[in-house]
């Protein structure tokens, strides 16, 4: 049976500095993975490895079969992978559904012949796509924030809303860029119901996460990442209770 | 009255450089300097193929110069895609230096300093225009069907993409869509409005000269997104219609005409400082 996801090698220099080493790992289709690791471990240049939005020095990434070397972002896109970020990236000038209907794969209209010579067309294909991106708004509760622009969104919102736009990509395998940092307790609460609900519905989460609780009530698999090496791939309860483990992460402080 | 159809005229012209001008710097973000270059070209274009020993009629010779345009606007953006927002101003104002050596020094091509005089008039499906007042009606035509396209344009999705890049390239990447596609798009209708608006500019003055075309002229276009509004179809109208007429508010003031050209420069260059200090969206737009 081949990987659903599977990374070889990846090996990565920033400079002098060895971002990534020699890391190897397999995610499993339709699980929640927790990629953790102290600062500066390599969390998000393996996102950005995987996203192609870097291409590390050495190692291959292997899709569902098929090697995504060397594709550029908006590819890796339509082959079935979407990403958020650390810093959200949103769109601050547009409203939470125009974030939204941006994601939104092949429309209509996205050239300007087509959209000068067939309007009709274009706007049909428009009522359509708004119908959909409701319904994603709808999905992460943020349906009555659908007309707002998004810088007077609150964090929590914001962060929500980063879903919405990498579900709209249609794409199965989702990364996310700690979605339940600098959350309130609701908002926390919020964010996990919603990332459960999306492995319910057959997605696969690769999610970077501090929150060590977080990890234990979401993750079925955890890797840990330490100094752009994988120190451990287990489950959750093995990998917080691994001292040396602890000793990395808290710096001996447990 | 021939005074205000001429005023309308080309205020007309510059709305069609002033949707240009607001698709790039506006929407897309691609901080171009050198749209006057771009109009340029395209006047010059359809002064030589109408003024040429086979003469080619109107209407091609304007389709072929919008066409030349497209592919220059695309050429002179392409920068835009690899340096990011500062440089690309530093590589356009470049691009626009050297078209203006090429439009003053290139005498056989374009009569050089001293222009090009001579230009006959259009005419389209046998029908002459000679008129001003016909040429109120073919501006029109052309500045209309220019503003309908920029609506439809920025109604739909590749508007709204557009919108996204100026925000966020790696976002709208990370999102799966083809950021290149989206700003070359973006560039070829640029140049087509650019390039129609020359071949109208060129046969409604019947003499064309490159300071029509140089860096005064690519800074006059952004200061009419700027004081219009950025981003808006009402901005790229009001913005020409509104600067056009400060010269001839100026002539009812009692200034000497040796002073009048640098006044004009120097109000300008007031306006510009003026409203991105206290009205940076301009009259009917959105922040720059």
């Amino acid at each position: 049976m081949t990987a659903y996801l599977q990374a070889e090698n990846l090996d990565h220099h920033f400079g002098g500095l060895r971002a990534l080493r020699e890391c190897t790992f397999t995610i499993n289709q339709g699980r929640i993975t927790c990629l953790v690791g102290p600062n500066g471990a390599g969390k998000t240049t393996i996102f950005n490895a995987i996203t192609g939005f870097l291409k590390p020095d050495e190692g291959s990434v292997t899709f569902k079969g098929r090697k995504l070397d060397g594709l550029r972002p908006q590819a890796i896109v339509h082959a079935g992978i979407a990403r958020t970020f650390q810093n959200l990236r949103l769109f601050v000038d547009l409203t939470a559904l125009d974030n939204v209907m941006v994601g939104i794969g092949s429309q209509f209209g996205e050239e300007p012949i087509g959209a000068i010579f067939r309007p009709l067309h274009t706007l049909r294909g428009q009522r359509r796509r708004r119908e959909e991106a409701l319904a994603t708004l709808e999905h992460v509760g943020l349906a009555d924030r659908a007309r707002d622009v998004v810088r007077n969104l609150s964090y929590g919102e914001q962060k929500l809303l980063t879903v919405a736009r990498v579900l709209a990509t249609g794409a199965e395998l989702l990364l996310l860029d700690e979605p339940a940092s600098g959350l309130s307790a609701g908002a926390l609460d919020a964010v996990m119901a919603l990332l459960r609900r999306l492995q319910s519905e057959g997605k696969t989460l690769l999610v970077v996460e501090h929150n060590t609780r977080v990890v234990q009530q979401i993750a079925d698999d955890v890797l840990f990442l330490h100094q752009g090496h994988l120190m451990a791939q287990g489950t959750p309860e093995a990998i917080i209770s691994d001292p040396a483990l602890a000793e990395i992460y808290f710096g001996g402080a447990l | 009255m021939d005074f205000l159809y001429s005023y309308i005229v080309l205020a007309e012209i510059y709305v069609l450089l002033g949707l240009s001008t607001n698709l790039l710097v506006g929407i897309a973000g691609i901080f171009s300097v050198s749209q006057a270059a771009v109009f340029g070209v395209g006047a010059y274009l359809v002064a030589h193929f109408l003024m040429a020993q086979d003469a080619l009629p109107f209407v091609p010779s304007l389709a072929i110069a919008a066409a030349c345009c497209v592919a220059l606007n695309i050429l002179v953006t392409l920068p835009s895609l690899r340096v990011a927002g500062d440089y690309f101003v530093v590589t356009s104002f470049g691009i626009q230096l050297l078209a203006t050596a090429v439009f003053t020094n290139w005498t056989a091509g374009t009569g050089g300093a001293n222009g090009l005089p001579g230009i006959p008039p259009p005419d389209i499906l046998g029908l002459q225009i000679e008129s001003t007042q016909q040429y109120v009606v073919l501006c029109t035509v052309a500045a209309g069907l220019g503003c309908l396209c920029f609506f439809l344009v920025m109604r739909a999705p590749f508007g709204r993409l557009l919108r996204a890049i100026r925000e966020d390239e790696l976002a709208v990447a990370a999102a799966g869509k083809n950021v290149l596609r989206a700003k070359v798009s973006a560039a070829a209708l640029a140049g087509a409005f650019a390039g129609i608006a020359g071949g109208l500019y060129a046969t409604f003055l019947s003499f064309i000269d490159p300071s029509s075309f140089d860096l005064d002229a690519s800074i006059l276009l952004l200061t009419m997104v700027v004081v219009g509004g950025a981003r808006t179809l009402a901005g790229s109208i009001i913005g020409p219609f509104l600067l056009l007429a400060l010269p001839q508010v100026l002539t009812l003031i009692d200034i000497p005409t040796t002073i009048a050209a640098s006044a004009r420069q120097l109000i300008y260059g007031v306006l510009l400082i003026a409203f991105m200090l206290f009205r940076p969206q301009g009259l009917a737009g959105e922040r720059l």
